[in-house]
């Protein structure tokens, strides 16, 4: 079964490509649903597979599956091939099931868009790349869905070409992911160049073996980093994702919160003996840029006043902790997390999509408000979505979050500090939002959209009630996009199960926890922590975990609700430390001047050495000839003077001397 | 008295040997004869006696040639003229000149005063200079050459009688000819003086056995740099060249053809005779001096032709790069004179010398018909839009300019890269490197014309009148093409050829 | 490398691929100006003729073969030692099957507007000049053919270009010819001071090559002698002020052959003449050229990025693609020079179809100005569409050619000249930056008044466009068969540099996993 993995990329390729040649035909919302299909269909191979996996002892749960040789010039011998392992095998799971969901509800909410074909087209191209991401063979197989993804997700978040600001956010989000592929292909350089292989299997067991060095392998992971810190939004690279949410709201659940920015954290997890064997201080690097980044993306987030922009921002905050982990060496809390985040993140963006959908294309979180009352399931399962991402138990964010902090604490306190701050912050903003949309009262008038209508007008679903002008009603959104919301509150709801902890007289053991599923995978690299005082304190750490989550929801409940304390949103918070800011005006003016300085030069300089010389030549010659007067006297002049030098040379130089 | 007259023997002659000069000079005689005593002939029939007679003479050369290889070369008339395939080779080159501007000139001088036979005699007593200069084993002979060549093209120069200009022209290389020849007589007498004989053959041996270079003989010396002054003007290279401009420009456009092609090529048949043959003991003397009159016309003849605006001015300029390219050859050729293996160096001279010469005459063919057209109006603007004129003819030109530039398949190239390899033979690089780069400068001046043929407007706006090409000038331009083409791609036969000039005689 | 020694062939296949182009273009320069039908059709039968000659070379080349193949040789200028020496190889046979394939497509596919015969004529007689120098194993072949091609390029500039065509030409034809001018000198000392060592006069590359050794300090002068006139062609930085004029006002179809493979020439040229005849020299000097090739990488991305002109930017960023090329080529190593090869062809790809699309959009808007341009993606999305692919492939994204050609190159170069292949990838940053930009400038958007009504892509220009895409595609997901043609050709050159220095290829220290062995099956299989 697990030799049908290629099955697993061939299904969404099938969609792109029917939809490629007939999407126009199909139209709306048949090629959404041939889109959906695509990817259901390669969560099923996918499945199956994993059951096939588990049928099997546990060091025979990875199968390489070649499809051709890709790239072999001598030594470098670089086939198209899959790796079916326990790993590739849950990513590509949740990829394609939570891929599906978005599908299903972009049928919805993409209905009545004029490039409504065109839209899944990208999709099912982007869940290809994704799918070879997660099951590539060798780093260059992985590079191809790296990129791949890279450049669906800049067609989708410029998929409103006409709007300066979605096309400027494209451009941004390649070019920024470019420096981190620099750091990604370095890597591969160095790879080959030490073990003359890209694939994983080769590199990881040079790790293992130890024949790979310290230095190398510290090479790899920094390079590494680089790359994950650009595809997954980290310090210092994430500026791209808050722009992407240009991109249309399916977008951003599937790309910018679900699958792609997760690509950085698996490629880590992937190559785990290889961070394991690398100089001390890295591990360190790596889970201080994840704390960092954490930390940093909460407190903006605290003053955001744009529903996705909250999100985007509470996105990376997340995959910071999931950075964090592996750092930490808890790559399995790290997947888990992943996991789990992709499921209510996935479900929080489709709840803002139904909510911005509702509100006819308002994004200002302070023009809403009382919503519920107006869109109960969007509602509900929004707070679903919130409570898991607030880490309160038993929902799915709680465990993971948890495990998480305890190797953070197990490695050093000051990263479960951070982390601990980081989730407070984490319940107060999702809070303030749940609360902002949801409760208090009524911010939005009829006539407050009356305005803003005509201005996004570019894509917006014909709304079924009510002209611009008319009386205006938030309305809940229709069920195609409803179930899929209820399907991912579910799973957000109890995502727990994966992998409960063994506390409270769970049995822990058993082949269906992840922890003992990807053991082959991260044994190498998973930290011990068995001996650790942390780990001998879980319950006091759950007791602190929870504590402050509810803590967090209390306070955000006390502002923004019930108004005792004054709102702290400084705008330093709100500016995003000015760090975008500061990145932009640096392009703008010195890099800009730069650039203009080196065309100037060339055009000046080397160009102008050349026409320089031209001109020099055609200046002497036309002064040369103005001296010819046509004179014979002049003439015998200069025969003259030849014939003196010439006596000169014969008989003075050659002659007497 | 008597009985020395009694015992006087005249020099073995050897008449089949003169067989071609006395072709050229009975052409010559009859043309002139004929013409004072029959009414005016058939039109063309002058040009084509003239052309037939070249033709007989150079076929007569080809004869002799054979005869040469097989037998050795010798010399004739008590060792006055050298009978070698040097000698043949020039002989040969010259009478196609003849022909091919023989031909050029008929339809030119159609309605002009000059419409008889009397140019044409003149080319052939030219040639008939031209062939004695480069066969000459005697300075006195040559110098004799020289100055019946020399009058010919003053005469020639002058012919238009209807334009100041070419007036102007013959009076100018009169004087300045004048001027030269006698430096060039001086030279000679000085070397005599040196050397005690003005016979090439007597002076190697005197030289040879009074081969004592290390106290140099300022006498043979001082006479050496006169003899190059001479050359130098005959051949144009700067600094002697200040007369070619102008007597080009102003002369009538077949007879420029004629100057720089038989007359250039005579001019340095001579300089190799006097100074690689005559004088190889002294070549360490002379060489550098020859290294800077190559120099000086590379570049001068280079640069200054890029900003002419008359295209007769801008070949004649172009014509003086070309001598510089010849005098690279010239000086490696100096590398090696009087050795037994004397180096590809003459070869390579030789070689270029035709075909340059047909390019040339082929080019100021174009520019005859051209200009003729134009009312003798031979500017750059006269060739506007020529490829919509008369396609052909633009394209034949091109043809023509490509060649000069050096471009490959076409006998230009193969000229420059036997000079190049020549002068790479005997590692002078620097030259070598300097001739290809001031090519690239001439080059421009090519496309100038080139860009003015094909992209200019005519001046007749959409529908410019086509313009007439004459028969005879359209046979002359086509035989050029076809040599420069067919030379372009398949040249082994003639390098063959160049290549066993350098078994001259002593 | 010996020349292989493949008895008397039935059919002279590489002299046919030479005469070919030119019968055609006589042909058509006899035909009367009355019957303008015709001459389309004699151009088009023999650039097609060509095209499937090339093919056929390509299906009959023996793969495993290192050596030159389908060797026709024939004395010609005997008293110089010159003969009519053509062959091919690895290095030299997609080169050939390029410029085989690229002329019959945009003859048929691109419209010149006036004078149509003098243009046919001129393309043929450009395609035959550079077949020809592809193909030539004989120094003095090789050069009059690398010279002849200025001429129909300088008319095909100065006769059917843009607004400054003859600034451009004539800059083309004296910078290109300058350069071959030391060429020339040096490569008459070649074999005059090859001729010691073999007791003959020779231009036979092949004979020379083996048989020549040449003292360092001579050997380098004669390499740089060639190398100047190869860095023109490429061109090197500094010398590449001339490409984006010539590029700029060059005819559509102008552009995409001088891009396809006129470029090559040069970058051909130091592989085949300048590593092959001077391993030492070349190797010495390696730094000095790794060094301007990654100048020119990054230089010619920044200078791309700033032009206001959409073809001068194309134009500059073959400059930074070309400096991949010779910093493949002097990495020394089989992925790298590999990779330099195969990316000679796919720059030649990627970047032709660009010209084609900025040609597309002269014509519909007579105007490159990236800054009269806007919105057209909505207008003409098809049209977007198809530039979008293109322009992937420029930028080097996986799945598409370019990637292959730049993934080895670095790859290979990272192993014997680190540091500059760190530098050389930040210009893959590059690359996306001015290409992007340019892109949204121009196709994103609400389109203005102008761009309104900007034609959709015509099916005309969809058929033209078909083979470029054909190619971006499979190249990039399989470009096996091309690789295993190459790297023999490639691995032989290598081994010559290796004799004639002291120089080793790093041979990176394979782990033998169970993995690894089953790569080395898949290896078997590939030969």
């Amino acid at each position: 079964m697990a030799d049908l993995v290629w099955l697993i990329p061939a299904f969404p390729l099938a969609g792109f490509l029917t939809i490629l040649l007939f999407g126009r035909r199909l139209g709306d919302p048949k090629a959404g649903y041939v889109a959906t299909a695509a990817v259901f269909a390669s969560f099923v191979v996918a499945a199956s597979i994993y059951f096939d996996l588990l049928g099997r002892p546990e060091e025979e749960r990875a199968t390489v599956v070649t499809l051709f040789s890709w790239v072999p010039v001598g030594t470098l011998q670089i086939d198209l091939a899959f790796l079916a392992d326990p790993l590739s095998i849950l990513m590509v799971l949740f990829v394609t099931f939570v891929g599906g969901m978005i599908h299903l509800f972009a049928v919805g909410y993409m209905h009545g868009d004029p490039k409504f074909s065109k839209f899944f087209l990208y999709l099912n191209l982007f869940v290809f790349s994704m799918t070879l991401l997660v099951l590539g063979e060798n780093l260059l197989v992985t590079f191809l869905g790296w990129e791949g993804v890279g450049t669906c997700s800049y067609f989708l978040i410029a998929f409103w070409h006409t709007r300066e600001s979605a096309a400027t956010a494209g451009k941004k989000a390649f070019v920024t992911n470019r420096v981190g592929d620099f750091g990604v292909m370095l890597a591969m350089f160095l790879s080959f160049q030490a073990v003359g292989s890209m694939s994983y299997s080769v590199l990881n067991e040079s790790a293992e073996s130890g024949s790979l060095a310290a230095s190398t392998a510290t090479g790899i992971t920094l390079l590494l980093l680089l790359g994950a810190a650009g595809k997954s939004a980290q310090i210092p690279l994430y500026l791209w994702l808050p722009d992407a949410m240009e991109g249309p709201t399916p977008v951003s659940a599937l790309i910018h919160a679900a699958t792609m920015v997760t690509g950085g954290v698996f490629l880590l997890t992937r190559i785990n003996p290889v961070i394991t064997v690398s100089y001390d201080w890295v591990p360190t690097t790596i889970a201080w840029v994840g704390a960092i980044t954490a930390l940093f993306a909460a407190t903006i987030a605290l003053a955001q006043n744009d529903i996705k922009k909250v999100l985007a921002y509470s996105t990376v905050s997340q995959i910071g902790y999931m950075v964090l982990a592996v750092g930490t060496g808890a790559y399995v809390a790290a997947i888990f997390h992943m996991v789990t985040h992709a499921a209510f993140k996935a479900l929080l963006f489709l709840g803002a999509g139904s909510v911005i959908h509702g509100m006819h294309e308002e994004q200002d979180m302070r023009k809403m408000g009382a919503l519920r009352a107006f869109m109960p399931i969007t509602a509900a399962t929004f707070i679903v979505g919130w409570l898991a991402i607030a880490g309160v138990p038993p929902f799915s964010g709680f465990f993971s979050k948890d495990e998480i902090l305890l190797y953070a604490l197990a490695d050093s306190v000051p990263l479960y500090v951070v982390g601990i701050v980081t989730a407070i912050l984490t319940a107060v903003y999702m809070t303030r939002q749940v609360i902002m949309v949801f409760f208090g009262e009524a911010r939005w008038t009829s006539l407050a959209n009356a305005e803003e209508a005509p201005e996004v007008a570019e894509g917006e679903p014909p709304v079924e009630t009510h002209d611009a002008h008319g009386e205006f009603k938030p309305h809940e959104s229709p069920p195609i996009m409803l179930i899929p919301l209820v399907v991912l509150a579910a799973l957000a709801a109890i995502g727990g199960i994966i992998n409960l902890p063994g506390l409270f007289g769970i049995p822990s053991g058993g082949t269906y926890r992840l922890e003992e599923w990807l053991h082959p995978v991260i044994e190498f690299g998973e930290a011990k922590i068995s001996d650790t005082w942390a780990y001998d304190n879980k319950y006091l750490l759950v007791a602190i975990a929870v504590a402050c989550s509810l803590g967090g929801i209390a306070l955000a409940y006390a502002i923004y609700l019930k108004k005792r304390l004054p709102p702290w949103e400084p705008t330093l918070f709100a500016k995003g430390w000015y760090y975008d800011q500061a990145v932009s005006w640096f392009m703008g003016n010195p890099g800009r001047d730069g650039f203009e300085a080196v065309a100037e030069f060339d055009s000046k300089v080397v160009d102008g050495t050349v026409n320089g010389v031209a001109v020099a030549v055609k200046e002497t010659a036309t002064h040369a000839s103005k001296r010819q007067t046509g004179y014979v006297r002049q003439y015998a002049g200069i025969i003259g003077i030849g014939v003196v030098l010439l006596l000169g040379w014969f008989v003075v130089i050659r002659g007497i001397l | 008295m008597l009985a020395q007259i009694d015992t006087f023997v005249g020099p073995e002659v050897g008449w089949f040997a003169l067989s071609p000069l006395l072709t050229l000079l009975g052409g010559a005689l009859g043309l002139m004869l004929l013409g004072a005593l029959t009414p005016q002939w058939p039109k063309g029939l002058y040009a084509f006696v003239s052309a037939t007679t070249a033709g007989a003479a150079a076929v007569l050369a080809m004869v002799q040639w054979d005869d040469i290889t097989d037998n050795g070369p010798t010399t004739l008339v008590a060792g006055a003229l050298a009978f070698d395939t040097f000698a043949m080779f020039m002989t040969i080159t010259i009478c196609i000149a003849v022909i091919l501007v023989s031909l050029l000139s008929d339809d030119y001088l159609r309605g002009t005063p000059n419409d008889g036979p009397e140019i044409y005699a003149l080319y052939l007593v030219a040639a008939i200079g031209g062939i004695v200069m480069s066969s000459a084993n005697d300075l006195i002979v040559l110098f004799l050459g020289l100055e019946t060549l020399s009058l010919a093209l003053y005469v020639l120069a002058a012919s238009n009688r209807r334009s100041s200009e070419s007036a102007e022209s013959g009076l100018k290389y009169f004087v300045l000819g004048g001027f030269a020849s006698a430096f060039f007589l001086y030279g000679i007498a000085l070397v005599y003086g040196a050397t005690g004989s003005t016979n090439i053959t007597e002076m190697v041996t005197a030289l040879q056995s009074s081969a004592d270079l290390s106290t140099p003989d300022t006498l043979a010396l001082a006479g050496i740099a006169m003899l190059i002054v001479g050359l130098g003007f005959k051949v144009a290279a700067v600094p002697f060249h200040v007369w070619a401009p102008d007597v080009y420009q102003g002369a009538p456009t077949p007879i420029t053809a004629f100057m720089a092609s038989a007359g250039k090529a005579a001019a340095f048949a001579a300089m190799l005779r006097v100074l690689v043959i005559a004088l190889p003991f002294y070549r360490d003397d002379w060489r550098p001096i020859i290294w800077v009159l190559a120099l000086l016309s590379l570049l001068v003849g280079s640069v200054l032709a890029i900003v002419q605006t008359n295209v007769k001015r801008m070949l004649a300029y172009s014509s003086i790069s070309h001598a510089g390219f010849i005098l690279v050859g010239v000086e490696a050729a100096a590398h090696q004179a009087g050795d037994i293996d004397a180096g590809p160096g003459m070869p390579s001279v030789v070689l270029y010398l035709m075909l340059y010469s047909v390019l040339v005459i082929g080019s100021f063919g174009v520019v005859t018909v051209v200009a003729r057209d134009a009312g003798g109006d031979s500017s750059l603007d006269a060739f506007k839009g020529l490829a919509r004129r008369r396609p052909v003819l633009a394209l034949a030109f091109t043809v023509f300019l490509l060649a000069q530039a050096g471009v490959p398949f076409t006998s230009g190239f193969i000229a420059k890269f036997g000079v190049i390899q020549a002068a790479v033979e005997v590692d002078s690089y620097a030259i070598a490197i300097i001739a290809m780069v001031t090519a690239v400068v001439a080059a421009y001046l090519y496309l100038r014309i080139m860009v003015t043929m094909w992209l200019g407007e005519p001046a007749g706006g959409e529908t410019p009148e086509p313009l007439a090409v004459p028969f005879s000038a359209g046979v002359a331009i086509g035989a050029a093409v076809a040599f420069t083409l067919v030379v372009g791609i398949l040249p082994g036969w003639l390098i063959d050829a160049a290549d066993q000039v350098t078994s001259y005689a002593r | 490398m010996l020349a292989a020694d493949t008895g008397p062939i039935a059919f002279p296949i590489l002299t046919a691929l030479v005469l070919t182009p030119i019968v055609g273009a006589l042909l058509v320069a006899l035909t009367p100006k009355t019957r303008p039908e015709i001459t389309k059709v004699i151009a088009l039968m023999s650039s097609v003729g060509t095209a499937a000659m090339s093919i056929w070379l390509m299906a009959s080349f023996d793969t495993g073969d290192a050596g030159f193949q389908f060797v026709s040789k024939h004395t010609w200028i005997e008293p110089w030692g010159i003969s009519w020496h053509l062959g091919v190889d690895g290095i030299s046979l997609f080169l050939v099957v390029l410029t085989g394939i690229l002329f019959p497509i945009v003859i048929a596919g691109i419209d010149p507007h006036h004078d149509e015969k003098p243009y046919l004529a001129w393309m043929l007689m450009l395609q035959a000049g550079v077949m020809g120098s592809f193909l030539s194993l004989d120094l003095f072949v090789f050069f009059i053919f690398f010279e002849i091609v200025l001429v129909p390029m300088y008319f095909l500039i100065g006769g059917w270009g843009y607004e400054n065509r003859v600034y451009a030409a004539t800059k083309f034809f004296l910078y290109t010819m300058l350069g071959s001018a030391f060429m020339l000198v040096g490569l008459v000392a070649t074999v005059w001071i090859a001729s010691d060592d073999l007791g003959k006069v020779t231009f036979d590359l092949v004979e020379i090559a083996e048989g020549a050794d040449f003292a360092a300090s001579t050997g380098r002068w004669l390499f740089f002698a060639f190398a100047i006139a190869f860095a023109v062609k490429v061109p090197i930085f500094p010398l590449h002020t001339w490409l984006p004029d010539a590029h700029t006002q060059a005819p559509t179809a102008g552009s995409v052959v001088l891009a396809g493979v006129m470029l090559k020439l040069g970058t051909y040229g130091l592989l085949r003449f300048g590593l092959y005849l001077f391993p030492e020299a070349s190797y010495w000097s390696r730094s000095l050229w790794l060094t301007l090739a990654v100048i020119g990488i990054i230089y010619g991305a920044i200078a791309a990025t700033m032009q206001k002109d959409l073809k001068r930017l194309v134009a500059y960023s073959s400059v930074a693609h070309l400096g991949f090329i010779v910093l493949g080529t002097f990495a020394f190593t089989t992925q790298s020079m590999t990779g330099s090869v195969i990316q000679m062809v796919n720059h030649g790809v990627s970047t032709g179809a660009l010209f084609l699309f900025v040609g597309w959009i002269y014509e519909r808007r007579k105007t490159r100005q990236i800054a009269d341009l806007n919105g057209i993606q909505k207008v003409a999305p098809i049209f977007a569409a198809g530039f979008m692919v293109v322009m992937l492939s420029s930028i080097g994204v996986p799945g598409l050619n370019g990637f292959i050609g730049e993934f080895l190159i670095l790859t290979g170069s990272f192993l014997t000249a680190r540091w500059w292949t760190v530098v050389a990838a930040a210009g893959v940053i590059l690359a996306a930056l001015y290409l992007l930009w340019a892109y949204q400038r121009v196709f994103h958007g609400e389109p203005d008044e102008n761009n309104k009504d900007f034609p959709e892509l015509r099916v005309k220009e969809a058929l033209t466009l078909l083979p470029f895409l054909g190619l971006i595609v499979f190249m990039g997901v399989y470009p096996k068969p091309v690789l295993d043609r190459i790297e023999p050709s490639i691995d032989v050159l290598i081994t010559h540099v290796e004799a004639h220095t002291d120089y080793v290829e790093p041979e990176p220290t394979v782990v033998v996993g169970e993995h690894s062995d089953q790569e080395q099956s898949d290896a078997e299989e590939g030969e």
